[in-house]
């Protein structure tokens, strides 16, 4: 067993050398300066994402305050979906192993092997659940006073704990289990998997857990979505069910579905930036004061300078003056004003409407 | 109007105006001395060589890179301190001393980490020839200012909790006043002081309260109120007269999943007036009461010493990140102003101490609940700047939705338990008028995302980062863009701004580089 305990030391500390580095692949120069800013590698390491999911996640950030050009969104989507995760060369760790919890934490943390964790869960149910609760976060409020026992989750014991070497001196102390047996007579192997049961828990309570994940928003009325489909929310002005949202439901499951329905963009909004996932760029048409108007795809617009990409492709560029007049077109502008509009029991009533167009 | 007239007129305002002041550390004009520029919290340089009418030949003096490898962690969100011409400033685990003249590197502290989360670093603090800075692992660490050598290190927190270090130390007089930070497990905020000399515990603050005591009534049990989170992430401000520190603190623990802490929350989510020698609690402020989506109330709490209806008060001020404004008498911690600075849809009024009255149907839901602003907030660390002169106070400020999902329906969520996805935003510098809570003027920038900190000055100037990597100066009085200089990187700190022989220079952060700016025209 110590053997064994000295090899999950050693995976460890690969995690360790993994703080510092993304795997090598196309676009981690970008995905580094785009979301190193902010975040350790290990934000990312180990999440089993698609690529879809990766696209908003990525778009979440530009709205948290990511900097994000557009010719790099893609790339850096690219990259996350093919290199990161347990699909990834390498290897990822998700849930088996080091949460993806940013980095929090200390470089030894524990790093659960599944296999043991499952084994573990045996130990716990028979010794320890009617105490500490299913979930190990302590017993519920149903359980007589005399057999409540802490929230192990929280418990520093636990936090402490490598492998065992907290948990298992405590328990050798004495400490009451639901069989009768002698907490002392518990094997080095069943307190090292016991060990991994319980940080499998405190894991599954990270932002990055297993449980992060909408449950269900098939909550409305899906004639009431009609309605509003048709009537205050003026979506039928530019969609119709059996044209570009035939079929819709079938392509997203419902949480998707909600949100590209109230974040169409797909980018977090980024006024004044063209779009990537979809083909309705903002586009952008640029008067001089002598010369013919030039329409494009807006490229870049702040207070001093503005771009477009035309449609054979050219770039352009120009330093913004009073005599030049931008007009900015965003193809998504109808849906931003709902945010004002809608309440949620609309948007829950289109997404069972949406969900009936299969 | 000539220029020249209106800039005597606002130098001799200033001077006015900071005869009144009497802080000991009122703002040098030679240096940068606390993470704020001052104990105020301003960030109003009273400096006007560089002013609105000759911003335009603000020139690049010098440029220093960190070359630390870039990349994950590796960008400057520390504010610079500046003290007889060296400039010290920081990312998680490493520590520069630089010429403010030169930008040529004098040390490189380098601390060896046992992990954390490495995800910013405010900056150091500095008293006599020691600098004071936190590290990702739960330490604070005293150096040589002059060598870059260390003289101790101190354990503050626990990181196999979860805590870390970012914050920038405050010093006041031997007491080094230190926060922590960290959400992901629930457990609970705390302030120190520790002695400038020894690194020794002076006194400890929790956020939450003990069983019994004052603000325990406003949670279910201990448990939860022990686990209660509330971190302390950014830098105190400081009343030398009332001996006060000011702080607003950080989000309730579980995040976002809070039918286990039913209640108030108290002090989550708070401005504190604490004493400095003793760490007591003076009064409280709530500016989200039983929050559930992550806005903490960190925001610097800056010092205004103004008038309200035409009487001198001591006050204090937050841009919060829930999109309200409050400003508050800092001897009394009474409301006196609260309104939004950008409109939000999470709240049904305010409650007769100012307080936001949360809507229910806004908490986080299963199937999900549109609310405005997102996580990020409305405001979030980047510091703000208020100027004596115009009497604004100015945030890069951001309007967004994004939606609020439950996803732990155990009796017990611990963590998070949900979270916010996807999202619109939209971003502006705002300039709020503290009598009326009025948002003055807003210049509406034209992309979204990117947050910066902002400076003002007594050149009628504001400087802030715009999300197309601009560092921008704007007319103070009236919002207009007059400078830009493209930094390539987002503006990722706060600017600052002191002069030495002569020249006044301008330095702001963006990614892994420090720019020094200079009015070098004579």
């Amino acid at each position: 067993m110590r053997r064994m305990i000295r090899l999950m030391l050693v995976a460890g500390s690969i995690a360790i050398d993994c703080r510092a580095q993304l795997p090598d692949g196309a676009g981690k120069a970008i995905v580094q300066k785009a979301c190193g800013t902010c975040h350790a590698a290990e934000i990312v390491m180990g999440r089993a994402m698609s690529k879809e999911q990766w696209n908003t996640v990525v778009a979440d950030m530009v709205t948290k305050g990511a900097k994000i050009a557009d010719a790099d969104f893609p790339q850096i989507v690219d990259y996350l979906a093919v290199n990161i995760g347990p699909q990834a060369a390498g290897g990822g760790r998700g849930r088996g192993g080091r949460p993806a919890g940013g980095g929090a934490g200390p470089s030894d943390m524990h790093v659960v092997n599944a296999a043991a964790a499952d084994r573990g869960r045996t130990v716990y149910i028979a010794q320890c659940v009617t105490c500490h609760g299913p979930t190990a976060r302590g017993a519920g409020d149903g359980v007589p006073e005399s057999q409540k026992g802490p929230d192990l989750v929280r418990s520093l014991t636990v936090l402490h704990d490598r492998y065992g070497n907290t948990v298992g001196p405590y328990l050798r102390k004495g400490h009451p289990m639901q069989s009768g047996r002698a907490s002392a007579s518990l094997t080095t192997e069943e307190v090292a998997d016991l060990s991994h049961f319980l940080h499998q828990k405190l894991n599954d309570t990270l932002r990055s857990g297993p449980y992060s994940k909408v449950l269900n928003v098939l909550t409305g009325d899906p004639a009431a979505g009609a309605a509003y489909f048709n009537g205050a929310g003026k979506c039928s002005g530019c969609h119709s069910p059996t044209g570009d949202l035939a079929g819709i439901a079938k392509k997203f499951d419902p949480p998707t579905l909600q949100q590209q329905f109230v974040f169409p963009q797909g980018r977090g909004g980024r006024g004044g930036r063209g779009q990537v996932s979809t083909a309705k760029p903002v586009t952008v048409t640029v008067t001089p004061a002598s010369g013919a108007a030039v329409s494009g795809v807006l490229i870049a617009l702040d207070d001093f300078n503005v771009s477009l990409r035309d449609s054979s492709g050219d770039y352009k560029s120009w330093k913004r003056t009073p005599g030049l007049k931008v007009e900015k077109h965003d193809p998504f502008q109808g849906h931003i004003e709902l945010l004002d509009q809608y309440t949620d029991k609309n948007i829950h009533d289109v997404v069972a409407y949406l969900e009936t167009l299969k | 109007m000539t220029f020249k007239k209106t800039s005597a007129t606002l130098t001799l305002l200033a001077t006015a105006m900071f005869g009144q002041v009497p802080d000991p550390a009122k703002p040098p004009t030679d240096s940068w001395p606390t993470y704020n520029g001052d104990y105020s919290g301003r960030r109003f340089s009273p400096l006007a060589k560089i002013n609105a009418s000759n911003v335009d030949s603000l020139s690049l003096a010098w440029v220093y890179r960190i070359n630390t490898g870039g990349g994950f962690g590796g960008a400057i969100k520390a504010t610079p301190l500046v003290v007889d011409g060296v400039m010290y400033f920081t990312i998680p685990d490493h520590v520069w001393a630089i010429d403010a003249r030169t930008g040529r590197e004098i040390w490189h502290y380098t601390w060896e980490s046992k992990g954390g989360m490495h995800i910013g670093n405010r900056g150091v603090g500095i008293s006599g020839n020691w600098i004071f800075f936190e590290t990702p692992d739960c330490h604070l660490v005293s150096l040589n200012a002059i060598t870059g050598k260390e003289r101790w290190r101190k354990e503050i927190c626990d990181i196999d909790q979860m805590y870390f270090g970012s914050m920038a130390p405050v010093i006041v007089g031997n007491h080094v006043i230190v926060g922590v930070s960290g959400d992901d497990l629930d457990i609970p905020g705390y302030l120190e002081s520790r002695d400038s000399e020894t690194g020794d515990l002076q006194w400890h603050w929790n956020t939450t309260p003990k069983a019994g005591e004052p603000g325990s009534e406003t949670w279910p049990n201990a448990e939860a109120m022990n686990h209660g989170g509330g971190m302390t992430w950014l830098s105190s401000t400081y009343d030398p007269e009332m001996k006060t520190i000011f702080l607003g603190t950080g989000n309730p623990q579980p995040v976002i999943a809070g039918k286990g802490r039913k209640g108030d929350n108290l002090f989550t989510e708070s401005i504190v007036a604490l004493d400095v020698d003793t760490g007591k609690l003076k009064w409280h402020f709530q500016p989200s009461p039983h929050d559930t989506h992550d806005w903490d109330a960190i925001q610097t709490t800056v010092l205004i010493d103004g008038t309200i209806d035409g009487q001198p008060r001591k006050l204090v001020a937050q841009a919060s990140r829930n999109g309200y404004f409050f400003v508050l008498d800092r001897t009394t911690g009474k409301n006196i102003v609260t309104s939004q600075f950008v409109k939000t849809n999470w709240a049904k009024g305010v409650d007769r101490k100012g307080q936001p009255i949360a809507d229910p149907a806004k908490e986080p839901q299963l199937d999900g609940a549109l609310v405005s602003p997102n996580q990020g907030g409305a405001a979030n660390w980047p510091p703000p700047s208020y100027s004596p002169l115009t009497e604004l106070f100015y945030i890069n400020a951001t309007r967004a939705f994004s939606i609020y999902y439950i996803y732990d329906t155990d009796e017990k969520p611990e963590g998070w338990g949900g979270n916010d996805r996807g999202g619109w935003s939209e971003s502006m510098l705002e300039a709020i008028d503290y009598r009326t809570g009025k948002v003055r003027w807003s210049h509406k920038w034209e992309a979204a995302g990117g947050r910066s900190g902002v400076l003002s000055t007594a050149g009628n100037l504001v400087f802030a980062g715009d999300p197309a990597n601009n560092l921008v100066a704007l007319n103070a009085t009236t919002g207009d863009p007059l400078w830009h200089a493209n930094l390539g990187n987002g503006v990722s700190n706060g600017p600052i701004s002191f002069e030495l022989d002569g020249t006044q220079y301008l330095v702001v952060a963006a990614g892994d580089t420090m720019y020094g700016f200079a009015m070098l025209r004579k």
